[in-house]
């Protein structure tokens, strides 16, 4: 069986330019989680700092290709690879996201919406169900943030995303900034989507930074401090059920003692 | 691949969705704009509008998205070339070479792949016609030219692979190897590359790391004589070490060709002056580059 984290465990995005802070001062954190694809390839540097790390920390997987919402099934080549890597670091448990990333021969690199339909529930489900099995371990599925809704839709993302976790018997991956973010721009209450969520069955939250466009779009940016706004949502999702919570920072990315700082907020808002 | 498909007009909407993303970015008004008129009408009257945004304005948001994304990774990838260009010049490169060579995988490490290559093609034959489009501020001879770019495209993506190359272990012949080694073919370490340079491109190239920006820089005055280098990893650093002409000709000869060959082939094109010494040479050269790990093994199936 794989190892599990506490629910009060407090983990932080493995990026690169962190690297040398890391293997120097070894800082306290709970765990990393690494995106799932920087490391399914032979490079020898990705390999030599992830063998490193994985000695003193827990390690969770985070992926971007499971393309669940993608016109082919999931391929299980991949599959093979994400469990092997799995396995490699003793990952208490893997996620990916609801949404799709490559049709048609291309990829394009870019987590992307779907309609929201009751007909699409089964697919989403075994798909998910079949990852969870390939892999051994929990997996969860996170909300994506977006900018678009199509009128196809008969249900609302948070309806689709429970019943496609229920069905599978996988788990959430549940975004709080995510939620944020698509409620802004589609103009939903993110506390009904917390309402929707079965929160015995949330593996990890994430929670990160967020720009707001001259247009007054909210994007998804990765790239600064969690809004007050978030970290409030992030207080009503802790009050349901505590949760591993990780901060994920990617872009104008500050030294790690900064984002260390910035994770031990949630502490702040637990109370 | 296992279980069912998705619906045909769900994968119609991604195809659709897709060809929206690809879309080119409109760069007349001098800055990289999304232009929604250019959108699929179907995907148009699928998306929703909200928030005072027209579902042209929605998707435009992914469509900036994949483009910027994309020419990061490529300027991350090619930090020279696009230094040396200028980012506004080099997006345009890279989204000529994305429009013909979209990604295809996920790994976004292999999204360069080919790109000098692309150039190289891309300006061959035209250089004339390309000179014609340039300002008379790039004109005067401060922006770098097409071949320039396309050397330090290579010398980029030689830096690119060989940091990321797998381990790899260095080849050293054995005692029952010497015999059979005329006729063997020595494999290039993929940890190692072989560059060549008509300008102080390793220089600039370092000097661009250590001054981030976006504005092009001035090309350095071409060089009297080529200069030739082995970039090789030692543990997670990478070393250029300077290779001497005739060293740079041999091991490129032995890359491409038996070891019996590469001799034969290095001794009929040298000039009077190097004959003589090339018996030391060669065995100089050839234990170096063992003993630096520029090969990884010897096939001697031929």
């Amino acid at each position: 069986m794989p190892p599990r984290l506490a629910r009060n465990a407090l983990g932080l995005g493995l990026r690169t330019a962190h690297y040398r802070e890391i293997l120097e001062a070894w800082p306290t954190v709970d765990y990393f989680e690494i995106i799932t694809e920087n490391f399914l390839g032979d490079a020898l540097p990705a390999r030599y700092h992830l063998d490193q790390i994985k000695e003193r920390y827990p390690l969770v997987l985070h992926g971007v290709g499971l393309n669940i919402l993608g016109p082919e099934p999931p391929d299980l080549r991949y599959l093979d690879g994400v469990a092997w890597l799995a396995d490699y670091v003793k990952a208490p448990f893997v996620s990916d996201h609801l949404c799709w990333t490559a049709a048609h021969g291309y990829s394009h690199h870019d987590l992307l919406p779907a309609p929201y339909l009751p007909e699409l529930l089964e697919l989403v489900a075994e798909r998910a169900a079949l990852a969870q099995r390939h892999l051994g371990r929990p997996f969860g599925l996170e909300n994506l943030s977006s900018y678009v809704e199509f009128e196809q839709s008969s249900l609302n993302e948070w309806e689709f995303y429970a019943a496609a976790v229920a069905r599978a018997g996988c788990h959430f991956m549940l975004d709080i900034n995510n939620i944020y973010v698509s409620s802004e721009n589609h103009g939903f209450s993110p506390h009904s989507y917390l309402e929707a969520i079965d929160f015995s069955r949330v593996l990890q939250v994430h929670i990160a930074g967020h720009t707001r466009e001259p247009n007054g779009t909210l994007v998804d940016t990765h790239d600064q401090p969690v809004s007050e706004a978030v970290w409030q949502l992030y207080r009503t999702a802790q009050r349901r059920s505590a949760c591993p919570t990780l901060l994920e920072w990617d872009d104008r990315l500050p030294p790690l003692s900064q984002t260390l700082a910035e994770l031990d907020k949630a502490k702040q808002y637990r109370a | 691949m296992s279980g069912a498909s998705l619906p045909a007009w769900l994968q119609e909407l991604q195809a659709s969705f897709g060809e929206m993303l690809r879309s080119p970015l409109d760069r007349s008004t001098g800055t990289l704009r999304a232009d929604p008129s250019t959108y699929p009408v179907a995907l148009l009257r699928q998306a929703l509008p909200a928030l005072d945004l027209s579902a042209g304005e929605r998707l435009a948001i992914y469509n900036r998205q994949y483009w910027f994304r994309l020419f990061t990774v490529l300027q991350r990838a090619f930090p020279l070339t696009a230094r040396l260009a200028g980012f506004w010049r080099f997006n345009e490169y890279a989204a000529n070479f994305l429009l013909a060579h979209p990604p295809r995988g996920w790994d976004l490490d292999c999204v360069g792949a080919g790109f000098p290559e692309f150039l190289c093609e891309a300006w061959s034959g035209e250089r004339a016609r390309h000179e014609e489009k340039l300002t008379p501020h790039e004109q005067s001879g401060e922006h770098a030219d097409p071949e320039a770019l396309i050397e330090a495209a290579r010398i980029d993506r030689a830096y690119h692979d060989v940091f990321r190359a797998p381990p790899v272990a260095r080849y050293e012949p054995s005692a029952n190897d010497a015999g059979r080694l005329p006729h063997a073919r020595l494999q290039l370490s993929p940890a190692v590359a072989l560059l060549s340079e008509h300008w102080p491109l390793a220089e600039m190239r370092q000097s661009a790391l250590a001054t981030p920006g976006d504005a092009a820089i001035r090309l350095e005055a071409r060089l009297s004589e080529a200069r030739h280098f082995l970039l090789a990893r030692d543990g997670l650093q990478l070393a250029l070490l300077p290779l001497e002409p005739g060293e740079r000709k041999l091991l490129g000869l032995l890359s491409r060709g038996t070891v019996g060959a590469a001799l034969a082939e290095l001794e009929l094109t040298c000039s009077e002056t190097e004959r003589g010494e090339l018996p030391i040479n060669t065995r100089k050269w050839l234990a170096s580059s063992v003993r630096l790990g520029v090969w990884a093994g010897a096939n001697f199936a031929q």
